[in-house]
C-alpha cells in the first residue's frame, strides 16, 4: 500500500473517531448544536495558517536553495490552504448566521481579515498560472510566498488587537475556556484535519513531479524532423 | 555612486519621466474624480449623508487609484533598460528604494488632490487636528502603497494582465494600510488617540521595505 493510501486511511479514521467525539460532547448553553461547528472551523483555519506557513517556509527555502522540491512544497501548500481557508470561512459564516443573525458582520475583523487572506493566496495561484518557464514561475512564487505571509499574523492576532464579537483564542497557554469534552473532541479533528492536511500536500507533491515529468517528455512539433547531414546533402 | 545617491537618482529620473508623460496627474487623477462623482449618483445619496460617506470614499479611491500610480506603465522598466542598470552596476535594493521614493511622492500628490475634491463634492464635517493626521496618514498610506506596488510591479513584469494581476496582488495586501489610514481620521472623530493606527501603518511599512530591500536581488533576477 502506498504510503498516500496509508496517509488518507488514517485522517479519515481519525476523521470518524473526531466527528464520534464531536456529536457527543455536550452542546453549548447559548450557541446550542451549531457550537459543534467549531470542530470544522477551527480545525480548517488552523491548516489554513499552518499552509500558508509552511508556504513561507518553502518559498524562503526556494530562494536560499533554488531546489524544485521547496517549489512543489510551498505551491502544494497554498492550493490545501487556499480550499481550507473556504471551508473556514464558509462555516463562519454558518455559525455567525445562526448565532449572531448575520452571516457577514463588518464588525468582525476577523472575518474580513481572512476573506483577503482567501483573496491573496487567490492571486498567488493565478500568478503561478500565469508564467509558464518553470524557474521564472517558482522565483517569483517564491517572493510573494514571502510578501504574503505579512498579513497572516494581523489575521490570527485581529480577534485581540480590535473589538470584535469573534471569540478569541479558546486554548491558550494559561489553560482551556471550554469544557474538557469539547476540548478533546477538537484536539482530535486538529489532529485529523493535519493528518488530512499531510496526505492532500503528499498527494499534490506527487501529481506536481508527474506533471514536471510529462512536460519534460512531450514532444515538440518539429521534433521527428532531423536536419539532413552536409555528406547527406547532394550538390545541386 | 553610494546607496543612497543611486537611490534618489532613480527616483530624480522617474519623476522626470513622469513629469513629461503625466500618467498621474493627467490621466490617473482625472478618473479618480470622475469616480469620485459617480459614488453620490449611483447610490442616490442624500446631500448630508454624501458628507458622511467622503472619506471612506476617498481611502477606498485611494487604494483603487494609488494602485495605478504605483503600477504606472512609466515606471516598468524594459529589459534593455534593466540590463544597462545591472551592468552600470546599480544595486538592485537602490533601484527598489528609489522606486518607492518616486512612486511615494506620486502617490502623496495624489491623494492630497484627491482629498480637495472630496471636500469639494462631498463637504464633509473634518474634525479639529484632520490637517495634520490627514498629511501623516497619507505619507504612510502612499510609501506603503508603493512598496507594495513596487514588489507587485517587479513579480509581475513581461506576465500578460499584469496590471490586472498585480491589482490583485496589491489590494489585499494593502488592507492594513485602509484600515490604519481611515481609522486615524475615525479616532480623530471619536475623540480617541490616532496613535495605535500610526504605528500599525508604520510597521507595515517597515516590513515590506525589510523585504523590499532584502528580496531586490532575487525580485531583479525575476524581473528578467
Amino acid at each position: 500500500m502506498s504510503r498516500i493510501r496509508v496517509l488518507f486511511g488514517l485522517a479519515a479514521l481519525l476523521m470518524a473517531v473526531g466527528l464520534w467525539l464531536a456529536l457527543n460532547a455536550p452542546p453549548d448553553a447559548l450557541q446550542g448544536e451549531y457550537s459543534r461547528l467549531i470542530n470544522i472551523h477551527v480545525p480548517s483555519l488552523w491548516l489554513a495558517f499552518l499552509a500558508f506557513g509552511v508556504t513561507a517556509l518553502g518559498s524562503m527555502m526556494w530562494l536560499i536553495r533554488k531546489r524544485p522540491r521547496w517549489d512543489r512544497l510551498a505551491a502544494a501548500s497554498v492550493e490545501v490552504g487556499v480550499l481550507f481557508t473556504g471551508i473556514g470561512l464558509v462555516t463562519g459564516m454558518i455559525w455567525g448566521h445562526a448565532v449572531w443573525g448575520i452571516a457577514w458582520d463588518w464588525g468582525d475583523p476577523r472575518l474580513a481579515s481572512t476573506a483577503v487572506m482567501f483573496f491573496v493566496y487567490l492571486g498567488y495561484m493565478a500568478l503561478r498560472g500565469a508564467i509558464d518557464d518553470p524557474v521564472t514561475r517558482a522565483r517569483r512564487s517564491a517572493i510573494l510566498g514571502v510578501v504574503a505571509f505579512v498579513q497572516v499574523p494581523l489575521v490570527y492576532f485581529s480577534v485581540n488587537l480590535f473589538r470584535t464579537l469573534h471569540p478569541t483564542q479558546s486554548v491558550r497557554p494559561d489553560g482551556s475556556t471550554m469544557p474538557d469534552e469539547m476540548l478533546i473532541a477538537m484536539l482530535v479533528n486538529v489532529v485529523a484535519f493535519t493528518v488530512l492536511y499531510i496526505a492532500l500536500m503528499a498527494a499534490r507533491i506527487d501529481v506536481a513531479i508527474a506533471e514536471e515529468g510529462a512536460d519534460s517528455e512531450q514532444a515538440l512539433a518539429g521534433d521527428a524532423v532531423k536536419p539532413p547531414k552536409i555528406s547527406e546533402v547532394e550538390d545541386v | 555612486m553610494t546607496f543612497w545617491s543611486q537611490a534618489l537618482e532613480i527616483a530624480r529620473v522617474d519623476l522626470s519621466v513622469e513629469r513629461r508623460v503625466g500618467e498621474t496627474m493627467r490621466v490617473v487623477l482625472p478618473f479618480a474624480v470622475v469616480s469620485l462623482l459617480v459614488f453620490p449618483i449611483a447610490l442616490g445619496l442624500q446631500v448630508s449623508v454624501v458628507g458622511e460617506i467622503g472619506p471612506a470614499v476617498f481611502w477606498a479611491l485611494g487604494v483603487l487609484f494609488g494602485m495605478q500610480v504605483a503600477l504606472r506603465q512609466s515606471a516598468a522598466d524594459s529589459p534593455e533598460r534593466r540590463d544597462l542598470q545591472a551592468l552600470v552596476g546599480v544595486d538592485p535594493a537602490a533601484r527598489f528604494v528609489g522606486r518607492t521614493l518616486s512612486g511615494a511622492v506620486l502617490t502623496f500628490a495624489f491623494l492630497m488632490a484627491l482629498f480637495i475634491a472630496m471636500v469639494v463634492f462631498y463637504g464633509p464635517s473634518l474634525p479639529p487636528g484632520s490637517v495634520p493626521a490627514l498629511f501623516l496618514s497619507s505619507s504612510l498610506f502612499a510609501i506603503g502603497l508603493t512598496e507594495l506596488g513596487t514588489l507587485a510591479g517587479e513579480i509581475t513584469a513581461g506576465i500578460r494582465n499584469r496590471t490586472a494581476l498585480a491589482s490583485l496582488i496589491v489590494a489585499p495586501l494593502a488592507l492594513p494600510l485602509v484600515i490604519g489610514a481611515s481609522q486615524t481620521l475615525e479616532a480623530l472623530v471619536r475623540g480617541e488617540s490616532i496613535l495605535p493606527w500610526v504605528l500599525l501603518m508604520i510597521a507595515n511599512g517597515l516590513a515590506l521595505a525589510v523585504l523590499g530591500v532584502a528580496l531586490a536581488k532575487p525580485l531583479e533576477e525575476a524581473a528578467r
